[in-house]
């Protein structure tokens, strides 16, 4: 097999295991640090986050993120990865020299034939840079300029579970807490009104339902809970438990809040409890998240103009692209981390029925998210991430052209992009073989865009650690991971 | 360096183990150059220090007088008693227990209340909250799909092992070789779940190898941070770096757990992943008789429901019956799209009219998408027609197994939502409220309520006996204007299996009145008759129909099927997951960096050479390994159990890390305490209770809490046990308190868990739902007695787990937990606040206060006693009197808005009290509810 291959990135870094924080991690009463304390909270008994130092670790090139997730196992062959060979060598067996004797997941692994598939649809190169992207996806193909390609990530899990959990919290077995629970933990909210992580969920129209997704994928793990991402669906209650009782309208809670706050002074005078006042700073919070939330919601000021570039879906509530919109006004707004999972790109069965309707669902409203925050000067500091948890197969699962045909998990290799703060634009990194099915050049395992993506926020991975069960935990886990380098813009 | 260089140098060094450790315990800790880490070395009683009666604040009072601390006086007599109810039983104290307790003389009331407490049945319930999460006990399988699973008459064995005083190395040994012991019995298998907790998958790529050392390893894990104290997981893929457990003594120790026949994929459609075992709760609750009792009483108040109820309801029916199909109007949908998760082809649409399903699988769900034609008239339905195949009418309307001859359907549930642009397929954000389905006719068992709800179980077939087109119609809670939504998508799920699955399907929007009903005709025709010209075999029968299904009885209905299921529980057998030994178990290797496809040397079960040898001819299996850890001589065991049971009472252990007393783990506070602590547990037996009892007697836990910025400061976390313990209650216990407090809460011990209030359908949004058999992918809310059960017994969805509990910190319980944070965030302030659960909390608390005799002082007194165990200050009183005046006031200003505030929650208002009244009187009663001293233990 071809063992991957690690270029020189980031050889300097030293892996410090030295324990710089004086507690465990757990039982220590603790102020949400996600969710932006309210300046009269005494200072948070929460262990520093990382290291002892101060953070970021250096200047960051992106003070944001957007992980746009396609879960379910997004299709690099059709989609980003197209070569030459795939068409000539459509229909016939995919030679065993490149299929190797490495394990497929057990929904394959019986099939007599691994026969190529060439992708579904033509596509182009693209823009000046001359990226090649999937005629399924024609307004992804406008701004393609804006995308920094990684076409050599792999992952060794094989199945959605391990493999959506590996790529969310850097680890196949659940427990470790998610990206943007770390990068709240270590960079906390910009906005006292709103968490620093939120997150969307979407459901695919190629398939629905999708594979289930879990709040793991967004969760703490072992940092405190108060970095979990919070959920933002649309309706009477955005925020789970947001609205006032029917009946309490905001005049009156805040004649209650006032009155809660003094009793909960008087008690703290004489019992000396600093966190009666950490708790009257969290009600505040919720008090101006009922505030800040609704009207975040409210897409009612945007222009006719914005709306429509992110395509017909934005009326409709919790899809995609409505999402989008309301990831943009999240990011504006300081938010932290915003992370959307759009579900369904499952495609074992059916995949010329079910990938153009994903790739529907997403293209405008991804496009018009790059482009508006382009428009609006954020795009230079906020990281934009297109992530899924795998590839596909290159062979046909079930019978080539046939309507049930699709393609099954691919861990080997798949493409994911990077957009925005902190990296090269219209670039492509990494290579494939022939059929899309070993990497070629350049590898990048999913600690290695892990350790890339902390690396633009000014976070250095292998110090942003934190102490728990005797171990100093790190998103990108105990193996050596690099910063890719040479995505850096 | 290059990193990975030192990780590999690490590694090698990790096999010098004894250097290692040596040299890591030299850098953490300069009292102690070298040897053997200390939890390694047996505890021996320690001398206790003669400083004060009770050896616990003698060893406590030697560390501060070196520190030059003194320590806090003993809390107030109100303070205590909340304190130690708390602690041990999860409740607050009454009012009146609070009353009774400060105003008691007695020297020995204290004991008295101790001995109370550890003789309640609540006791098991709060020691095994803590223990449920050290087991990673749930409700679901965990991994990829998460279906539910049945393991509550493990949970159940916990709280009664509790109840019990089971000697904790016996509770250990029933827990790791129940299954072994020579005197095994129905209890001692159920206690074997404790290692059958692990996630599981049924995701259908999975490789079996793969998962099954997944498991392996995740019991290990929960095995070494539960029992142990020790993080075995680092060795899983070397040996481990600071603590003297090898690689290979990692495997040896998995090598016990890996004998068992279970398989990798396994628990589909709600059934246990095996071994299961079918069993009674042996949770004893004495409630069977009174049970009984209470079916009988509401089965006589079915036989007999009011006539004047009836015949209010029967008014209405034939109100309802009279308006059929006033002003109705069909206007026939525009088809865009139909699809389904799980095939590709053999269905389509025609037309633009008809939605085909021309290859059935064995079930699914089909989502059709449509565009309303303008109408001038709200839309107030959507009717489904299904038509009988054109080419062979006779054969039926659907693909299934034949009804006299018929090919049929069975429409399992119908959602449907509506949006100003076309969604191919249900938004799960704009579902329309359904209130009425009715069908042209429907089959014995097929009545067309079955399919408003998310379950398979039953639903819409239609009378096989019945020729031509057939429908059912679903009017809409509200009805959409005619320019509002013009696109609806209906979400078919034809979930029964047996290709149940209608063939060809026509949509139409309805204006004005359903001209259906969902009344059998038989009921139908007896309504059409005068009272008095009808046979008494007719009156019955609508008295029958009354009963089962009129709204006046739905609060009776719902307590005799809650009643029922739950005699069923306490009687009969219920599954639940157990560990056994296969017939030709796995063998077990070293694996090569952790790796299942890399193994190398077999090894067999064999405990750490680091620490002592299996006892004298111990068997090499979980039985010898049970026998092992419970040693007396074991030097973390009892060490490991008395730390825990600190931290449940200290919010803190003696040892901060509780799950790791390795190297990396923080020292002890006071080591002589936990040996003296240790030592005594073992020699007592391992009597959980009497090891309790010794520590609430102790002062250092009857100490005030109160404290000093200057205190404070000195010592944050107040490990030196200058003051009092103080921290922020379990999730749990909040919810409990304020169902205790508002007198909501049912005090049920045990049986199958619960679905509370939770707003909507969370677990559709991220779930397999209409793709699988798998349970607990719909949530469905229960009602009645089941809102208010403890919140330990709230159903657990591991990928989900309940959002209120989850806000104040509660682990997920996908792996061993063995304490908790307690933070402090907005979004527990929004439970606190907007809950519906807490919100009705208050409204029932309000309704208590004002059942009570007395003026606003008066109540106003009792109720902040309730909720914070003491009387309110005079200043306190003032705040208290002027919010409750203020809310009077504007209550009675907008007395609609008072109505509406008193609507939420299921639970039945006392309509007597005057709104205005009621409604002030809750706003207060959840500010008490939301006081910071209500949700801390001081």
């Amino acid at each position: 097999m071809n063992a991957p291959r690690h270029t020189s990135n980031d050889a300097a870094n030293e892996l410090t295991r030295r324990a710089f924080l004086g507690r465990g991690a757990m039982l220590v009463p603790a102020l949400a640090s996600g969710c932006a304390t309210a300046p009269a909270a005494p200072a948070a008994a929460e262990a520093a986050p990382a290291g002892g130092a101060r953070l970021p670790h250096f200047a960051p090139r992106a003070k944001r993120v957007l992980c746009l997730f396609q879960a379910g196992g997004l299709s690099h062959v059709d989609l980003f990865d197209d070569k030459a060979t795939l068409h000539r060598f459509a229909g016939q067996e995919l030679p065993p020299s490149v299929k190797g004797t490495q394990r497929v997941t057990g929904m394959t692994s019986g099939q007599s034939r691994f026969v190529v598939a060439p992708p579904i649809a033509a596509g182009r190169r693209c823009g000046a840079s001359g990226l090649w992207l999937s005629d399924l996806l024609p307004h992804l193909q406008t701004v393609a300029d804006e995308l920094c390609l990684i076409k050599s990530l792999y992952s060794e899990a094989i199945n959605h579970d391990p493999a959506i959990t590996f790529m969310n919290t850097g680890n196949q077995l659940p427990g470790y807490a998610s990206m943007g629970a770390w990068v709240s933990h270590a960079l906390g909210s910009e906005n006292p009104n709103l968490p620093a992580f939120l997150t969307m969920v979407s459901q695919g129209s190629g398939k629905n339902p999708g594979q289930p997704i879990f709040s793991r994928l967004w969760g703490s793990g072992f940092l405190p809970s108060s970095h979990q991402g919070v959920g933002l669906r649309p309706g009477a209650n955005p925020v789970l438990y947001l609205a006032n009782p029917d009946g309490v309208d905001r005049d009156r809670r805040r004649a209650m809040l006032d009155d809660l706050a003094a009793l909960n002074g008087m008690a703290a005078r004489a019992s000396g409890d600093p966190e009666a006042a950490a708790r009257t700073a969290a009600y505040e919070m919720a008090f101006r998240m009922q505030e800040s939330v609704p009207e975040l919601l409210d897409t009612g000021e945007e222009s006719p103009a914005v709306l429509a570039s992110y395509g017909p879906d934005v009326h409709r509530p919790g899809s995609y692209a409505a999402n989008c919109l309301l990831a943009r006004r999240l990011l504006e707004r300081g938010v932290r981390f915003v992370q959307l999972f759009h579900r369904g790109w499952d495609q074992h069965i059916a995949i010329a029925r079910q990938l153009p309707n994903q790739c529907r669902d997403v293209d405008q409203p991804t496009a018009a998210v790059l482009r508006d925050l382009r428009a609006r000067g954020m795009l230079e500091d906020t990281l934009v991430i297109f992530a899924t948890e795998f590839g596909r197969t290159v062979y046909s699962q079930g019978e080539l052209g046939a309507p049930g045909s699709g393609r099954d998990h691919h861990g080997r290799c798949f493409t994911v992009w990077l957009a925005g703060g902190g990296v090269r634009r219209g670039f492509e990194y990494g290579a494939t073989d022939d059929f899309c099915y070993n990497i070629a050049a350049d590898p990048v395992h999913l600690r290695d865009l892990h350790a890339t993506i902390l690396h633009c926020l000014g976070l250095d991975h292998a110090r942003l650690t934190y102490r728990f069960r005797g171990l100093d935990t790190k998103l990108t886990g105990v193996e050596p991971a690099y910063v890719v380098r040479d995505v850096l813009g | 360096m290059r990193p990975d260089r030192v990780h590999d140098l690490r590694q090698r060094a990790g096999l010098l183990v004894g250097a290692v450790l040596s040299v890591t315990v030299a850098a953490q800790d300069g009292s102690q150059s070298s040897g053997t880490h200390w939890s390694l070395v047996p505890p021996v009683r320690p001398a206790v220090p003669q400083l004060a009666p009770h050896p616990i604040d003698a060893f406590v009072r030697a560390r501060l007088a070196a520190e030059g601390l003194a320590p806090a006086p003993e809390a107030d007599r109100a303070t205590l008693l909340r304190r130690v109810t708390l602690d041990l039983t999860g409740l607050p104290p009454s009012a009146e227990d609070v009353a009774a307790f400060v105003a008691d003389p007695d020297p020995s009331a204290y004991e008295r209340a101790v001995d109370r407490l550890l003789a309640s049945p609540h006791f098991g319930e709060r020691m095994a909250l803590p223990w449920l999460d050290a087991s990673r006990y749930a409700d679901t399988n965990g991994f990829s799909i998460d279906g539910g699973r049945h393991a509550w008459l493990w949970r159940d064995w916990v709280i009664g092992a509790f109840n019990d005083n089971m000697p904790y190395d016996r509770f250990l040994v029933e827990q790791l070789a129940g299954d072994l012991l020579p005197e095994r019995s129905e209890a001692t298998l159920i206690a074997t779940g404790f290692q059958r907790n692990n996630m599981v998958t049924h995701e259908g790529g999975t490789i079996a190898a793969e998962n099954l050392v997944n498991y392996g390893v995740d019991r290990v894990k929960t095995f070494g941070e539960a029992v142990l104290g020790l993080t075995l997981a680092c060795a899983q893929c070397h040996d481990h770096k600071f603590d003297p457990i090898t690689q290979r003594d990692y495997y040896s120790l998995f090598a016990f757990f890996n004998q068992g026949s279970e398989k990798a994929l396994d628990g589909d459609g709600g059934n246990n992943p095996g071994p299961v075992l079918q069993a009674r709760s042996v949770l004893r609750t004495g409630e069977e008789d009174a049970l009984r009792a209470r079916i009988a009483a509401l089965e006589a108040e079915f036989a007999a429901p009011p006539p004047a109820a009836i015949a209010a309801w029967e008014a209405a029916e034939r109100a309802r019956l009279a308006s059929r199909g006033q002003g109705l109007a069909l206007h026939r949908a525009r088809l865009l799209a139909i699809s389904t998760p799980n095939s590709g082809d053999g269905f389509v649409i025609e037309d633009e009219r008809f939605a085909r399903i021309d290859r059935p699988s064995g079930f699914a769900a089909f989502d059709v998408s449509m565009q309303l034609p303008p109408t001038s008239a709200p839309i107030t339905g959507l009717r489904v027609v299904m038509h009988p195949a054109p080419d062979a009418p006779d054969a039926g309307w659907g693909h299934g197994g034949g009804r006299e001859g018929k090919r049929t359907f069975q429409l399992t549930t119908i959602t449907v939502s509506a949006g100003s642009v076309p969604a191919d397929q249900i938004n799960l954000y704009r579902l329309l409220p359904l209130a009425t389905i009715t069908a042209s006719s429907w089959d014995q068992d097929g009545h067309p309520r079955g399919a408003l709800s998310t379950d398979y179980e039953d639903g819409w077939m239609p009378d096989p006996k019945a020729s031509g087109p057939v429908h059912v119609t679903v009017t809409f809670d509200a009805p959409i204007a005619g320019d509002e939504a013009r696109f609806l998508t209906a979400q078919l799920n034809f979930g029964r299996g047996g290709s149940l699955m209608a063939r060809r399907m026509e949509f139409f929007a309805i204006t004005g009145n359903d001209g259906d009903t969902d009344l059998p005709g038989e009921i139908v025709s007896i309504l059409g008759k005068a009272p008095r010209d009808r046979s008494p075999a007719e009156a019955i029968a609508l008295a029958q129909h009354f009963a089962a299904f009129a709204p006046a009885m739905s609060r009776a209905r719902i307590a005799l099927a809650n009643a029922r299921e739950r005699l069923v529980a306490r009687t009969e057998a219920s599954a639940t997951m157990v560990m056994d030994t296969a017939a030709k178990p796995r063998p077990t290797f070293v694996l090569h960096r952790g790796l299942y496809s890399d193994p190398r040397e077999q090894v067999g079960p064999a405990t750490p050479p680091a620490l002592p040898p299996l006892p004298p001819g111990a068997p090499r299996d979980r039985l010898g390994l049970a026998q092992w850890v419970v040693m007396p001589q074991h030097p973390l065991t009892a060490r490991v159990a008395v730390n825990r049971f600190w931290q449940l009472l200290f919010g803190v252990g003696i040892v901060a890390t509780a799950a790791d007393f390795g190297v990396q783990g923080e020292r002890p506070s006071h080591p002589e305490l936990l040996d003296w602590l240790a030592v005594e547990f073992v020699a007592s037996g391992w009597d959980t209770k009497a090891l309790l009892r010794t520590i609430v007697s102790s002062q250092t836990y009857r100490q005030s809490s109160a404290t000093t910025a200057e205190a404070l400061a000195r010592d944050p976390d107040n490990r030196l046990l200058a003051r009092g313990p103080r921290f922020r209650l379990p999730a749990e216990l909040i919810r409990d308190g304020a169902l205790a407090v508002s007198g909501l809460l049912v005090r049920q011990l045990g049986g199958p868990s619960v679905n509370p209030y939770t707003p909507g359908d969370p677990w559709r949004e991220i779930s397999h739902y209409a793709s699988t058999h798998a349970t607990a992918q719909s949530f469905r809310q229960d009602h009645g007695e089941k809102l208010y059960r403890r919140s330990l017994y709230t159903y657990w969805k591991r990928t989900l787990p309940p959002p209120n509990m989850a806000a104040f910190d509660a682990p997920n319980r996908e792996v061993c937990a063995v304490s908790r944070p307690a933070t402090n965030t907005p979004l527990q302030a929004l439970v606190l606040l907007n809950d519906p659960q807490f919100v009705e909390a208050a409204r029932a608390f309000a309704e208590r206060i004002l059942h009570r005799r007395g003026d606003d002082r008066e109540r106003l007194g009792w109720a902040f006693r309730s909720a914070t165990s003491r009387l309110p200050e005079p200043a306190e009183l003032r705040v208290l009197q002027r919010a409750l005046d203020r809310e009077r006031a504007a209550f009675a200003g907008d007395p609609a808005a008072a109505a509406r505030m008193l609507q939420t929650g299921e639970s039945p208002r006392d309509e007597s009290l005057p709104v205005v009244e009621h409604a002030a009187w809750a706003q207060v009663a959840a500010m008490l509810l939301n006081l910071s001293e209500t949700v801390t233990r001081n």
